[in-house]
């Protein structure tokens, strides 16, 4: 224990060391870009949250602190019901996507075979396909076979797009865990089955869990799929949002776009923070980041 | 132990019929649910497209399906065509300007980031997954004629006040904003990846950290500037939203055409042509992507 | 054994399984598409030895190891576990358990859950249960750190944590697949000793697969050296060191000097002319070709015994090993024999030997292994 201790403050030091040379050694080009770049990252999202408490009802002069813009979302019975119904969405969606891709994750770190490699390409083809591409499909399919357009189809549609992120997400987190492990239950005393409940699923729930997160964030945000699946009464929110604001500018907008980040940030955080709490070092932030 | 003996013993144990002790139809039976979803709801209604973009709208308004090729003889007119090239243009525009934004960004956190490197990366992704829709309506109040950056050109002297709204340059920054991450994160992984004694050698061999960085980091990265490129180029050619919000009729791009087939002339069979078109132009761009990694790999 | 066979003779079938060994493998054959991994192998592991796999990686010793817990399907052949044919049956319903090399432990449990994980499967009370977990974790000296999870236990602790969630079920078999590999050396010589004093303590019979031919000498009851999907050879490790049957057996486990030559008249005449001399093996054929290995601790430079067999050569290389010094040297051009001497107080400084040094080597004739 003590050698990791001071194994690790060395690598600590090492690397502070590292930086304050690298940081010394010029790019200050690169180090001020970056600054002004994350300023104007979240200038968009400050100006949204700002304003949304804004007393006035302009959308440029900051008049003082209110809450009136949020009453009034809350009074508004269209407003409420479209963020009912994509909280609805957006929880089904995560169960059947986590469902699906989890059995195709599982199955794809598993089998070898031909046709599971290629269904594990086609599984992919969702993440490189625009928004649109799908949102135009699913809306062919859904009026070809003759169905009314509705929560349903926004959710079957969600679903689709969904199982691609956490076959992905999941296989990560599978392919860092050695097949011996399953093996070791099944000498334990486990059947495949009992391997897969009692040790794989509890290992990769850190995972899981993330995914989920992140599916729902993804899902409670999305605008295209939505917008071409969807019925007419009640309709998600973000489609509710983008009829409103292209009619009028409303600072309710402000007040609903402001629910929609925290949502969304608040998931995202958890997603990321999640497993590290497991002492996982593989987070979702990871699986993002290491592309 | 002679062979006779062997086969005396074998032939007595029971069970000589030879069963599998590992075969289990576990894996097998997981894959089956999530195949035929993807093959019902993905597949087949990726075929839809392409069938019904032969098809055509009868007598009382109603998309049938055909194999007539009049949606894309319908496209090949100047109107259509203008559209294509704006899009391409102002999705090539985007993939360079999210490169040169991209770059130096992952650069700067990927090597200079410390211990920030992490909270850095969260700070640059949780924004990415806030509703795309409502990042478009703040640039859009943002950049109004009476919104906050005239306002302040305004204080600053520039009185007649800039139209930003309906330029081509406001909906290719949207664009931007949009897709960005999407560029800085495979670069971020592949500099994550690249040796850093790499530099410290490029440093001695070239005695200018600028030519260091042109002859050792830049080609060390080209993975992941070629899979920047794609994950930008694909969402930014097929998006309506940033030239609908930011844009008007003039800044229209494929996305914004094809969405109008399907909401407002109800004409589904041109609005399948025009995403097949799409998908078309995608899949030459993957192709040529494809070679382009592929060729990396051998050199590499 | 069938019911027929006990019910007509029950004596000699009790007597039958008393003499069972605990594994035996028959024909036992597994092929990858066109590669044969284990080919035709036929193996008796007794009650409560510890019994030793050795060959280098690819030699089929791991496959092997898989057939018998059952993770891997036999192409051919039968396993039989105690007396029962248990080749078709799937590996949870084996009586066997496997330490594995990477330790697979099950990260989401604690120590106390991974020891106790094979036991809840058989569904024992929990109190049983707890005692028995505690027994093992005493017996693997982790008795204090029963609820640490396994990414804050050590490499040595994960090790031992994976052998009591084996031993605790208290298998027929205890299958080890190289579990010392990712140690480092000081800590893989001091869990070799406990691992045989576990062993000798719960009686289990432990087939332990390895590369490492110390490991093997030094912790196993018997030893079969497998290459090529083929046991070379198995026997004690006095056995199996002491008299390679194979130019491989005695190659791989420690140095040897192999001369191969011709054989007439009780002389070895190699390649290179040398006359080597050969008594007191009437059994060779004249004119045969033969092997002969020589132990390198086995040949002596000084203090000659009469009747060793004695040949001139050259000095050309020396390595101090501390306890020893090897030398290198030509005898003929081409043969380059090594020779290890302990250097014991008694060695004056005139007895060591230079690069160049002409000497004189020697060896008892009982000490040269001739190979087939």
């Amino acid at each position: 224990m003590a050698a990791t201790t001071i194994a690790t403050e060395a690598k600590t030091t090492h690397s502070t060391s590292r930086r304050r040379r690298s940081v010394e050694g010029k790019p200050f080009f690169a180090v001020a870009f970056t600054a002004l770049f994350f300023v104007l990252l979240y200038v968009p999202i400050v100006v949204v949250i700002l304003f949304s408490f804004n007393s006035k009802k302009s959308l440029s002069v900051f008049g003082g602190f209110s809450n009136r813009w949020y009453v009034q979302f809350f009074n508004d019975e269209g407003l409420q019901s479209s963020l009912r119904a994509s909280l609805m969405i957006a929880s089904i969606a995560m169960v059947g996507a986590l469902l699906l891709g989890t059995m195709l994750a599982l199955a794809l770190e598993r089998v070898s075979s031909r046709p599971a490699r290629a269904v594990g390409t086609v599984s992919l083809v969702p993440l490189v396909t625009p928004e649109i591409v799908t949102g135009v499909a699913a809306l062919l399919f859904f009026t070809g076979l003759g169905l009314k357009l509705s929560l349903v189809t926004v959710i079957i549609a969600e679903i689709t797009f969904s199982i691609s992120y956490v076959a992905v997400i999941v296989r990560g987190r599978l392919s860092s865990m050695s097949g011996e492990v399953e093996e070791a239950a099944r000498d334990l005393g486990c059947t495949s089955w009992q391997a897969l409940r009692f040790v794989t699923l509890p290992t990769i729930m850190p995972a899981l869990i993330a995914a989920g997160l992140l599916v729902f964030a993804l899902v409670f945000d999305d605008f295209v799929l939505a917008f071409f699946t969807t019925g007419v009464d009640p309709q998600p929110l973000s489609v509710r949002i983008y009829s409103e604001i292209r009619l009028t500018i409303s600072p309710a907008i402000n007040a609903v776009g402001t629910c929609m980040l925290a949502v969304s940030v608040l998931l995202v955080a958890l997603s990321l923070v999640i497993p590290r709490l497991f002492g996982r070092k593989d987070s979702s932030l990871d699986l993002i980041s290491g592309g | 132990m002679s062979t006779d003996l062997q086969d005396a013993v074998a032939a007595t144990l029971p069970g000589a019929k030879r069963q599998s002790a590992t075969r289990t139809r576990l894996w097998g039976w997981l894959l089956l649910p999530p195949a035929a979803w993807m093959i019902v709801f993905f597949v087949s209604s990726i075929l839809i497209v392409v069938a019904l973009s032969f098809g055509t709208v009868n007598a009382n308004g109603r998309p049938a399906f055909g194999t007539s090729l009049a949606n894309y003889q319908a496209l090949m007119n100047t109107t259509y065509l203008t559209v294509f090239i704006r899009s391409l243009v102002y999705s090539v525009t985007t993939v360079v300007l999210c490169m040169f934004i991209g770059y130096p960004v992952a650069y700067a956190i990927a090597l200079h980031g410390g211990k920030y490197k992490n909270a850095l990366i969260a700070a640059l992704v949780i924004p990415f997954f806030a509703s795309y829709l409502i990042r478009m309506y703040a640039w859009s109040t943002l950049l109004s004629d009476e919104g906050l950056v005239n306002q302040a050109l305004h204080t600053v002297g520039f009185t007649d006040g800039v139209q930003f709204l309906n330029t081509p340059g406001a909906v290719v920054a949207g664009l931007v904003y949009g897709f960005v991450v999407f560029m800085i994160l495979p670069i971020y992984a592949s500099l994550e990846r690249m040796d850093t004694a790499l530099i410290e050698a490029g440093k001695d061999l070239y005695h200018s950290p600028l030519r260091t960085f042109f002859a050792v980091t830049v080609p060390a990265t080209r993975a992941g500037v070629l899979g920047g490129v794609l994950l930008v180029f694909l969402p930014a050619l097929g998006d309506f939203v940033s030239a609908q919000l930011l844009g008007g009729p003039s800044t229209f791009m494929i996305g914004n055409l094809i969405q109008q087939q399907f909401f407002e002339s109800q004409n589904q069979p041109l609005g399948s042509a025009l995403t097949v078109v799409l998908m078309l132009a995608l899949l030459v761009f993957m192709v040529f992507y494809l070679r382009a990694t592929q060729r990396q790999n051998r050199e590499t | 054994m069938t019911d027929t066979a006990r019910q007509e003779n029950p004596v000699a079938d009790a007597a039958a399984i008393d003499d069972q060994p605990a594994i035996r493998l028959i024909n036992l054959t597994k092929k990858f598409g066109e590669v044969t991994v284990v080919d035709h192998l036929n193996l008796d592991i007794r009650r409560g030895e510890f019994f030793s796999l050795l060959g280098p990686s690819g030699c089929g010793k791991t496959t092997t190891l898989r057939m018998i817990a059952g993770f891997s399907d036999a192409t051919e052949g039968t396993i039989v576990l105690g007396g029962e044919d248990v080749t078709s049956v799937q590996p949870h319903k084996r009586n066997v358990n496997t330490v594995f090399q990477s330790y697979a432990l099950f990260e989401h449990l604690d120590v106390e859950g991974n020891v106790g994980f094979g036991l809840r499967r058989k569904g024992l009370d929990k109190s049983e249960i707890k005692r028995r977990v505690n027994e093992m974790l005493e017996l693997v000296d982790l008795a204090g750190r029963a609820s640490a999870k396994p990414r804050e236990l050590s490499g040595g602790q994960k090790q031992r944590v994976a052998l009591a969630r084996a031993l605790v079920n208290r298998p027929e078999v205890l299958l080890l697949d190289e579990p010392l590999a990712a140690l480092d050396l000081k800590l893989r010589h001091r869990m070799q000793v406990e691992l045989k004093e576990i062993q000798r303590e719960v009686g289990i019979t432990f087939v332990f697969v390895t590369h490492d031919q110390d490991e093997a000498l030094t912790m196993s009851d018997r030893i079969a050296i497998m290459n090529n999907g083929l046991i070379e050879q198995s026997g004690t490790p006095e056995d199996v060191y002491e008299r390679p049957r194979t130019k491989f057996a005695a190659g791989f486990i420690g140095t040897s000097n192999l001369m191969t030559g011709m054989h007439s008249e009780a002389v070895l005449t190699l390649e290179s002319g040398l006359s080597i001399p050969l008594p007191g093996h009437p059994e060779l054929t004249q004119g045969a070709a033969v092997s002969i290995a020589i132990r390198p601790e086995k040949i002596w430079m000084a203090e000659f015994d009469p009747g060793m067999v004695r040949i001139p050569g050259t000095v050309s290389a020396t390595v101090y090993h501390g306890a020893t010094t090897q030398y290198l040297v030509d005898v003929a051009p081409g043969v380059r024999l090594t020779v290890l001497e302990q250097n014991l107080a008694r060695s004056r400084h005139d007895d060591r030997w230079t690069d160049g040094d002409t000497v004189e080597l020697g060896w008892k004739p009982e000490h040269v292994v001739v190979i087939g």
